[in-house]
């Protein structure tokens, strides 16, 4: 009997081994496919992309300033639902995804509000004005800041949780403004130059591929990131719970 | 287009690959050192549970 189990838990751990070389070698193709796209975007956008003809090349910046942007969006929205349901269930792992697609969708954010003040310095010969889409950016911005330094600094894990759920939830609100921003209120900052609300003529066709490439280029990175984020703040749990453990032994 | 609005361009994808880069790199090396952290207290949890035994 004791040798049907020993083979039965013998047999376990072998299927949990393939299991996890299985899980690591999807990871490897899924970097390879990354770094391939990755080397194909910077092709498409610096040399199969036709140059702009008022702005010349500094407009290829758009292909890296717009998508990660886009990126943050879908990243907020993600924290949205999963703050509805924490808030719904109090299930710590929607409260872990909520927050790693905060940070991840904080860090794209801050990096395409920085291409586009780069790009605004030789096209509008300032790095920043307060027109209403760059406004409307800056405080969507602030909200998410708020919403780390709200996890950070709360007393206790779950009332940190609860309040940065709040934040999530009221701070969504902001992006359909900022994304419509530039169609409501005319400002410096152009109209939408692709998708539903595009006006004008919208992107030659080969600019529309190199731009929709970069997106998907974006959007993986950020699954990428985004699954690892979360893998973080599982093992941040364990360790609170063996800590726990541990803590309790001694007492 | 002004040679000088090259280094904005450069200057751009730099700060974009080059910030998201720096933000892979602190994502894995937090995973590194938490599962170092829970194989530590993992350890140390069974070296008591095996005393706690005896």
């Amino acid at each position: 009997m004791a040798t049907v189990a020993g083979r039965h838990q013998q047999g376990l751990v072998a299927r949990g081994r393939r299991v996890l070389g299985n899980a690591q070698r999807a990871k490897y193709i899924f970097l390879l496919l990354l770094a391939a796209m990755f080397v194909a975007n910077l092709y498409l956008m610096l040399i199969w992309a036709p140059t702009e003809r008022v702005m010349g090349d500094v407009q290829r910046i758009f292909y890296i300033h717009v998508p990660p942007l886009w990126v943050s969006f879908i990243a907020f929205f993600l924290t949205f639902g999963s703050s509805i349901a924490y808030l719904r269930t109090r299930d710590r792992s929607w409260d872990n995804r909520a927050f790693a697609a905060a940070e991840v969708g904080l860090a794209f954010m801050t990096v395409g509000i920085i291409a586009g003040a780069i790009w605004g310095k030789p096209v509008w010969g300032t790095w920043w004005t307060w027109d209403a889409k760059l406004t409307t950016t800056f405080v969507l911005w602030v909200t998410y800041v708020g919403y780390m330094m709200v996890r950070a600094y709360a007393p206790v894990r779950a009332q940190g949780a609860r309040w940065s759920a709040v934040i999530g939830i009221i701070g969504f609100i902001n992006v359909p403004i900022v994304y419509m921003a530039a169609v409501w209120w005319r400002g410096l900052h152009p109209d939408q130059v692709t998708g539903a609300f595009a006006s004008g003529g919208g992107l030659e066709p080969d600019m529309r591929t190199a731009f929709y490439f970069s997106v998907l280029t974006f959007v993986l990175l950020f699954a990428y990131l985004l699954y690892h984020r979360i893998g973080v703040r599982r093992t941040e749990d364990e360790i609170g719970s063996l800590h726990y453990a541990l803590h309790e032994g001694r007492s | 287009m002004e040679d000088s609005n090259l280094g904005f361009l450069f200057a751009g994808f730099a700060v974009v690959w080059v910030g998201l880069f720096a933000y892979i790199i602190y994502v894995s090396r937090r995973e590194q050192a938490l599962r170092r952290e829970v194989a530590d207290l993992r350890q140390e949890l069974a070296e008591r549970e095996e005393r706690g035994g005896r």
